[in-house]
């Protein structure tokens, strides 16, 4: 009789979960962004007989299916939770907590990438920048700082001597003892911008730059959900972004060679990505002017998105800094848009990026 | 269209059940039929004309076979011609080309083709109801609508089983559904669905992570090893509870494909409980019909390496199935010469240790990308890849996969089916604890497949 029981409730259960779902699934009005996913959500596909016959349709559709099942984020939580907690699997997709903070292992260091990414970088020199004042510095990820962990790190040292046995001929800046863990966002891989102070001085120090002293602002943005939170379903804190600010920051006038159109230095736009706030975020060429400079020195500071909080910090020492991403600009086509004189010139890539080989 | 997709289990099949217990018998091989033909042209929009082709063809030839008695041989004969040649044609003709250019000056182009989802299955299934309606062990299906049901059902028709038509050609016209049916396919479907998303794909992450990096730590290639051999395991068991599951909750009853393979005493004993209805196959269609074992030492022989030639190949068209094939063959050949004699004599747990080297080993050649690869994977096991033991990395993934390890071999072992089926005092615990253990699985392998987790689909050679 239990057996009977047993039966009828497993054959009813699965039919109504399923059932239910499927209802729900129809129901429930489709979203077009996930806030804690920092990204937008697949839509309903268009439907046309070549999309159908050349399987494009199933699988936009499995896409769309996912990113709006009802419920999403409990079940991506579920998921993170039995990795982790029942699996006592070490990372989830790569990503791990610790201390109320978010890391992803950047593992292993692709030593022909590192190779590439600074022969990139002396094709750049050669090509355009010698005998002009060049530097370079690699940013180490968050997780170089962390102590007392057994998750895989990036071999910095490794990569470091990589990188320098290729830029042999460029000035090489330290800012290794200028960071420490708490400098970076718990759900993020940038650096705050309020905690760059150390760092700017190393900077100025190398390049021979006058400590301008300068005073700032701290102004709280509010909540921060940096790109890992959206990864790992999780409850870290989330962190909160600020930024600095002063009159000369405040004059100062960007210029978007992307848009052509002007802008301060801090801008809030619609982007899922509040670190966006500095510089527009991911643009491949912009510059910003100092209209109350008492030089006329400048500086190319080419740059991956880390650059775009520490570059608000240097306008005090120059005229104009033009920022240049090169992961999404060829460096065969700068002479187009750049003169390049004797502006000072900084490298600033963090390890990541210099371990995938993503300049162009 | 995979079973461990959002659109199969929360679109596609609520559908599917709903509709099927609305409308009368008389129409329900029909929504199966149409069901099935939308489930492979969902996965494969333009090679289904390929199956329904393949399924009219093998209907004419039964039909012929049935009413001309005296050409019945010869309407075999083009049967099997035809519908393998399909098949020779998609899977093997690029790989016939390859080997013919090895020795040609002027080398002859590829085909520009791809393989149809299933046609090494679906393609076995019809080779299988044309000899038995030959043979006389099946009765022709005149209903060409019933033929393609039995062919195309969703099921079994991308991953397997094998089902002969003699099995299910009664279930056709009768099936019985009950509520004990009806749950006992989803308890096997929800089981499978956790071993494919929960163990086989997560064992496929770290499988992933070897073969990207570049240590080379024997602790590294033991874990690969085992986590391949896993992998492999837990998916193709896993699909075929779940095509066992969905059989019952239609109501029909398809046969084990799996049995506890990984505690096999002998390679002879692992193919008994491995891929069950395909070796069944080639013992019934091939072997038997070669004379099997009752000719000479000779021609056994013979038929033994045909059978795992064939066998390799049915696998994939690349020389690692074929050698893959040929090495059980032999291994085969020589435990039924001598070694099974003393197989018999050792105690248990030596003789599965060698079935789970060896087999280990075999899984290995099977999934190499090449030979090169395939000889390091191997060589790395006994050190010859010249480095530690043991390293950072790879003593990082052994502690973040244990469990999972664990899990996954204790699963592999009728362990917990013994405990449970032999304590009649804790029937009323079960009662209580297997809706809530089916639902957990259920609930994580749902939350698994959402978060777009890795999700291979094995099967995309055959």
């Amino acid at each position: 009789m239990q057996n009977k029981i047993k039966n009828i409730i497993i054959s009813i259960g699965f039919l109504l979960i399923i059932f239910i779902a499927f209802i729900a699934n129809i129901i429930d009005k489709d979203k077009e962004i996930s806030i804690s996913e920092r990204r937008k959500l697949a839509q309903f596909p268009t439907i046309t007989v070549s999309e159908i016959l050349n399987g494009n349709v199933m699988d936009k559709w499995e896409k769309y299916v996912e990113d709006q099942f009802i419920v999403r984020e409990i079940f991506r939580g579920i998921k993170s939770l039995w990795s982790t907690k029942i699996f006592a699997q070490k990372d989830n997709n790569k990503l791990f907590e610790k201390d109320n903070a978010i890391y992803k292992m950047e593992y292993p260091l692709n030593e022909n990438n590192v190779q590439k990414s600074a022969q990139k970088i002396n094709e750049v020199y050669q090509k355009y920048l010698k005998n002009m004042n060049v530097y370079y510095s690699i940013i180490p990820e968050k997780n170089y700082y962390l102590e007392n962990d057994d998750h895989l790190k990036l071999d910095y040292y490794k990569l470091q001597e990589i990188i320098q046995q290729n830029l042999q001929e460029l000035k090489y800046i330290d800012i290794r003892n200028g960071l420490e863990l708490q400098d970076y966002y718990r759900t993020d891989l940038h650096w705050k911008q309020e905690n760059l102070g150390e760092v700017v001085k190393i900077i100025q120090g190398n390049m021979k730059l006058d400590e301008m002293n300068a005073t700032y602002e701290i102004q709280n943005k509010g909540e921060f959900y940096g790109t890992y939170y959206g990864q790992l379903s999780t409850n870290v804190t989330p962190d909160n972004i600020s930024i600095l600010t002063n009159e000369t920051i405040s004059n100062c006038i960007v210029y978007n060679y992307e848009t052509n159109k002007k802008s301060s230095i801090y801008t809030t736009t619609n982007s899922a990505d509040k670190y966006d706030i500095f510089l527009s975020g991911a643009v491949s060429l912009i510059s910003i002017e100092n209209p109350n400079s008492k030089t006329e020195k400048e500086l190319l500071l080419f740059r991956d998105s880390f650059g775009s909080s520490l570059a608000p910090l240097l306008v005090e020492n120059y005229k104009k800094i033009t920022l240049i991403d090169l992961r999404y600009i060829s460096s065969s086509i700068l002479e187009n848009y750049i003169d390049f004189n004797e502006q000072d010139v900084l490298f600033l890539y963090s390890s990541v990026v210099l371990n995938q080989n993503i300049l162009k | 269209m995979v079973f461990s997709s959002i659109t199969f289990l929360f679109y596609f099949l609520p559908i599917v059940i709903g509709i099927y217990y609305i409308v009368p018998n008389k129409l329900k091989n029909i929504v199966l039929l149409l069901a099935s033909i939308f489930f492979y042209f969902y996965g494969e929009p333009k090679y289904v004309l390929i199956m329904l082709l393949s399924i009219t063809c093998t209907y004419i030839f039964g039909i012929l076979i049935d009413k001309y008695k005296k050409y019945s041989k010869l309407f075999l004969t083009l049967s099997i011609c035809l519908i393998t040649g399909i098949l020779v044609y998609f899977k093997y003709m690029n790989f016939i080309i390859e080997n013919i250019n090895l020795w040609l000056s002027n080398r002859i182009d590829f085909i520009y083709v791809v393989l149809p989802i299933g046609i090494s299955f679906y393609t076995f299934q019809l080779i299988s109801y044309i000899i038995d309606v030959y043979r006389g062990q099946a009765k022709v299906q005149k209903n060409i609508l019933k033929l393609a049901m039995y062919i195309s059902l969703f099921p079994q028709l991308i991953a397997g089983p094998i089902v002969r038509y003699t099995t299910i050609e009664e279930q056709l016209e009768n099936r019985k559904y009950s509520f004990e049916k009806f749950a006992l396919g989803v308890r096997r479907f929800v089981i499978g669905l956790g071993k494919k998303v929960l163990i086989a794909n997560v064992l496929g992450e770290l499988i992933n992570v070897f073969l990207a990096t570049k240590d080379s730590s024997i602790l590294f290639y033991w874990m690969y090893g085992i986590a391949n051999m896993l992998q492999i395991y837990f998916d193709f068991s896993g699909y075929s509870d779940m095509a066992i599951g969905l059989g019952k909750m239609f109501g029909f009853e398809f046969l084990e494909n799996f049995n506890y393979p990984y505690i096999a005493t002998s390679i002879t004993d692992f193919w008994r409980r491995w891929h069950i209805s395909l070796s069944s196959w080639f013992r019934d269609y091939i072997y038997i019909p070669l004379g099997g074992n009752r000719v000479s030492k000779i021609k056994w022989i013979r038929n033994i390496f045909i059978v795992w030639l064939l066998t390799g190949l049915w696998h994939g068209s690349a020389w690692n199935f074929i050698i893959w094939g040929l090495y059980f063959g032999i291994l085969l050949i020589i435990e039924k010469i001598f070694l099974n004699k003393y197989l018999e004599k050792l105690p248990k747990i030596l003789s599965r240790i060698y079935v789970l080297i060896i087999v280990m080993i075999s899984f290995i050649i099977f999934s190499g990308e090449n030979m090169n690869q395939i000889i390091q994977n191997i060589g790395g096991l006994v050190g010859c890849a010249k480095s530690n033991f043991i390293s950072k990395e790879s003593l990082y993934y052994f502690k973040s996969y244990l469990v999972v390890f664990i899990v996954a071999i204790i699963g592999a072992t009728p362990i917990f089916k013994n405990i449970i089926q032999n304590r009649k005092n804790i029937d009323k615990f079960i009662n209580i604890l297997e809706p809530i253990y089916l639902l957990i699985i259920f609930v994580i392998s749902t939350s698994y497949i959402i978060d777009g987790s890795f999700n291979p689909f094995l099967y995309f050679r055959f």
